[in-house]
């Protein structure tokens, strides 16, 4: 899965060093809080798209604004909006494009 | 997280990170850091999102506000309490007593914030033993549990800072301090929009809380001396700041839950 972020999967921070195995990838994060909203965020993004994988993945934002956010696969591309807290997810809606 | 929006995101040595921290706490008086840390935390570039809310708020975020602060302010007097306990000083306790008897207790036949909070919240169809007798959202008593912890167990000033910084969320100065909303949107004080009640809670806090905050953090500045003490301080007050973030969250979520019921 390709990313924009080159640092934390999460929040992009290259402080810490974290790794956690994510869809079959040695994946670095800067915590395990961090790790723990990015694979319940991933969750929930398959189970609102019924996607089984996820080509692309694009975060923007942060902890106390939230993070808005899209994926891909393929030609499909989902527009949504998280927030954690201690790595559960606390908000998730989907976006629509105008 | 916290090290990420207050440090920096990007790896450096131990030095490095001991400089900065080093950086981050020097300065200032202790009051003045407070002010501009909480201006930054809840006023900044991204508005808390009950502040957001509370612009235009709705009778359910109202009345989430009125249930999860009840809870709120009996904690606050313990709070105080442990400060009044822990110091010798007579214009500490002084302060502390005036505060509890306008926030919770009521003086000279004025009723206190708490019964205006709980008139507020009938008014906005809660039943008083459903707030008195209900229980806090997790994140609300999860809060709750960092202030006790701070004003039990730590110096009496780190109870004081940890405490009346939180009073600076209702100052009617923060504007001129920088931020670009108030707490509320002010129209509601001259609006008949909301139920009497909702005007007089939230003008109370309006016109009480900028001699709240302010005094009680410039008699922290004043009985200080210690620099170790100092760091100390603004330590709890950070973790003071994150538990009212939290805290915040709770009123906000459980404004929308009664969104959809009241």
């Amino acid at each position: 899965m390709k990313r924009n972020y080159d640092g934390c999967a999460l929040c992009d921070a290259t402080w810490g060093n974290y790794w956690r195995e994510i869809e079959g990838e040695n994946t670095f994060f800067c915590c395990n809080i961090c790790a723990d909203a990015y694979e319940n965020m991933l969750k929930r993004v398959k189970k609102e798209t019924g996607w089984d994988k996820i080509d692309y993945l694009e975060i923007s934002g942060n902890y106390s604004a939230g993070r808005t956010c899209y994926a891909t696969k393929g030609d499909e591309r989902f527009d949504f909006f998280f927030r954690h807290e201690d790595g559960e997810i606390t908000e998730f809606r989907k976006l629509t494009k105008d | 997280m916290w090290l990420n929006r207050e440090i920096g995101k990007e790896s450096i040595s131990a030095e490095e990170l001991s400089r900065r921290l080093e950086d981050y706490f020097k300065g200032k008086s202790i009051s003045s850091w407070i002010k501009d840390h909480f201006l930054s935390r809840f006023y900044g570039d991204t508005p808390h999102r009950f502040m957001i809310a509370m612009q235009n708020p709705s009778r359910g975020m109202l009345a989430g506000y009125a249930y999860e602060h009840h809870f709120f302010l009996k904690q606050w007097v313990k709070s105080l309490a442990y400060v009044i306990a822990k110091s010798d000083l007579e214009e500490v306790q002084r302060n502390e007593i005036d505060n509890m008897l306008v926030e919770f207790f009521g003086y000279g036949g004025k009723p206190s914030h708490h019964e205006l909070l709980i008139r507020m919240g009938e008014d906005l169809g809660l039943k008083k033993d459903e707030i008195i007798n209900g229980s806090p959202l997790p994140r609300t008593q999860k809060s709750i549990g960092v202030w006790e912890m701070i004003c039990r167990d730590n110096h009496w000033l780190e109870g004081m800072a940890a405490m009346h910084s939180l009073e600076l969320v209702a100052n009617r100065n923060l504007r001129q301090m920088g931020s670009r909303v108030h707490y509320f949107n002010e129209e509601i004080l001259g609006s008949d929009r909301y139920p009497k009640s909702v005007v007089e809670f939230l003008r109370e806090g309006y016109e009480a809380d900028v001699g709240h905050s302010e005094y009680s953090l410039l008699l922290v500045d004043r009985h200080c001396t210690d620099v170790n003490l100092r760091e100390e301080i603004l330590a709890s007050y950070l973790e003071s700041e994150e538990a009212f973030y939290r805290y915040l969250d709770a009123r906000y979520l459980r404004g929308k839950e009664f969104e959809a019921k009241l």
